[in-house]
C-alpha cells in the first residue's frame, strides 16, 4: 500500500488527462514510479468508463420538466402568501386558550359556587355557600368554552388535512 | 414528494435575494438550449452514480426544476453547466440521505450488455466497468467523475460536495488509489484495458 504521493505526481497525472502518458518522460516516470502509475490507470480507466456505451434510454420531456417547474413555482407563491394567514390561526388558538385562562382566574368564586350547586354532594353546602353567579357570567363562560373548543377542533382537523397530504 | 419540491423551492427563493437585481429566472427558450446541451451528460453522470435509470431520471428532473426555480446572474455555458451539475450532486447526496429509495436495486445492466453484445472481447470488461465504479462510496464516484470526466476545478468540486477546497486532492488521490486497488482485484492491469 502506498501512503504518500510522488512530487511529481501533479504535473504527471495533467499529462496523463491531456493524454500525453505516450510522452518519453511521463512514460519513463510512469515506469519507475508505482504511486503515479496507479493514479495514472485510475485516470485512464475514468476516460474508458466515460466513453463505455450507456443504456438507451430516452431522457425526460423537457416540457414537462419546465412545466412541473412553473407549477411549483406557483405552488411555493402560494405558500408565501398564505404563511401569514396561517400563522395568524395559531395566534387565535394561543389568543383564544389565554382568554379563557384569565376568565377563569378572575371569576374562579363564582365558577367554584356553580359547580358546588351541580354536585348533589354539594347540595347540604348550598345554604352556606356564596350568592349564585351573574347569569350574565354564565353565559361568558359557555360562549368562551365553546369557541376555545371550536377552535381545538378546526386545529385539529387542519393537522389531520395537512397528514394527509 | 410535492412538500420536499416546494421546500427547496423555498431553498432556491432565499439564493434568489442574495443573487441582486441582475438576477433573473431562465426563460423557456434558454432553458430549452440549456437542456439540450446539458441533459446527456448530466443523465449520464447520475446514471453512474445510482446505477439505475429511474433515480438518474428523478434526479435530472429535480436538478433542472431546482435550476429554474434560482434567479441566476449569469448566463455563461460553462458556469450554468457547473451549477447545474453542483445541484445535481447535491440532489443525490439528499436521495441517500434520506434512505427511502435507497433502496432501490441496481438495474442489471441489460441494456448496456445488449449494445456491447457485438464489441467482441470488451464485452466482459465494459459490463464490468459500471460494477466496479459502483463498488465505489457514493462521494467517490462523485469525486471521480467531476474530475476526470467533466474535468472540474478543484474549487468548483469543493463547491459542489460541500468540501473544503484543500481537501479535494487528498480525497481524489484516495479515491483513484481505492479504484486502482479494485481494477487490480479484478484483474484488470493496464495490458487488459
Amino acid at each position: 500500500m502506498l501512503h504518500r504521493a510522488c512530487a511529481l505526481q501533479p504535473d504527471i497525472l495533467s499529462a496523463v488527462a491531456a493524454g500525453r502518458e505516450r510522452e518519453a518522460l511521463v512514460a519513463a516516470h510512469l515506469a519507475a514510479c508505482p504511486s503515479c502509475r496507479e493514479q495514472a490507470d485510475a485516470i485512464s480507466w475514468m476516460g474508458q468508463l466515460a466513453e463505455a456505451p450507456q443504456p438507451s434510454h430516452p431522457l425526460p420531456d423537457p416540457g414537462v420538466i419546465w412545466w412541473k417547474a412553473q407549477l411549483l413555482r406557483r405552488w411555493q407563491a402560494e405558500r408565501v402568501a398564505s404563511a401569514p394567514i396561517e400563522r395568524m390561526h395559531w395566534v387565535e388558538l394561543v389568543a383564544g386558550f389565554a382568554t379563557l385562562a384569565v376568565f377563569l382566574v378572575w371569576q374562579w368564586r363564582g365558577l367554584s359556587t356553580l359547580v358546588a350547586r351541580a354536585i348533589p354532594a354539594g347540595l347540604s353546602a348550598l345554604s352556606t355557600a356564596a350568592p349564585p353567579s351573574n347569569p350574565l357570567v354564565l353565559m361568558l363562560i359557555l360562549c368562551g368554552t365553546a369557541t376555545v373548543g371550536a377552535m381545538v377542533l378546526a386545529g385539529l382537523h387542519r393537522m389531520l388535512y395537512r397528514s394527509h397530504l | 414528494m410535492v412538500e420536499q419540491a416546494a421546500a427547496l423551492l423555498v431553498e432556491g427563493v432565499g439564493a434568489q435575494t442574495q443573487e441582486g437585481a441582475r438576477a433573473e429566472l431562465l426563460s423557456e427558450s434558454e432553458f430549452q438550449e440549456l437542456y439540450r446541451l446539458n441533459a446527456r451528460p448530466l443523465w449520464a453522470y447520475l446514471y453512474r452514480l445510482t446505477g439505475n435509470t429511474a433515480d438518474a431520471d428523478d434526479l435530472l428532473q429535480e436538478a433542472y426544476c431546482r435550476l429554474l426555480a434560482t434567479r441566476l446572474a449569469t448566463r455563461e455555458d460553462g458556469e450554468l453547466r457547473a451549477y447545474l451539475f453542483r445541484i445535481a450532486t447535491n440532489a443525490a447526496t439528499d436521495l441517500w440521505r434520506r434512505g427511502g429509495r435507497g433502496s432501490r436495486r441496481t438495474e442489471p445492466l441489460t441494456s448496456e450488455s445488449a449494445i456491447t453484445t457485438d464489441h467482441g472481447d470488451g464485452v466482459a470488461l465494459k459490463r464490468d466497468m459500471s460494477r466496479t465504479f459502483r463498488d465505489l462510496k457514493p462521494q467517490e464516484r462523485m469525486l471521480l467523475w467531476l474530475a476526470h470526466v467533466e474535468g472540474s476545478e478543484h474549487r468548483e468540486i469543493a463547491e459542489a460536495l460541500g468540501l473544503k477546497a484543500a481537501s479535494v486532492p487528498v480525497l481524489l488521490f484516495r479515491a483513484r488509489r481505492k479504484l486502482a486497488a479494485l481494477l487490480r482485484k479484478k484483474g484488470y492491469g493496464p495490458g487488459e484495458r
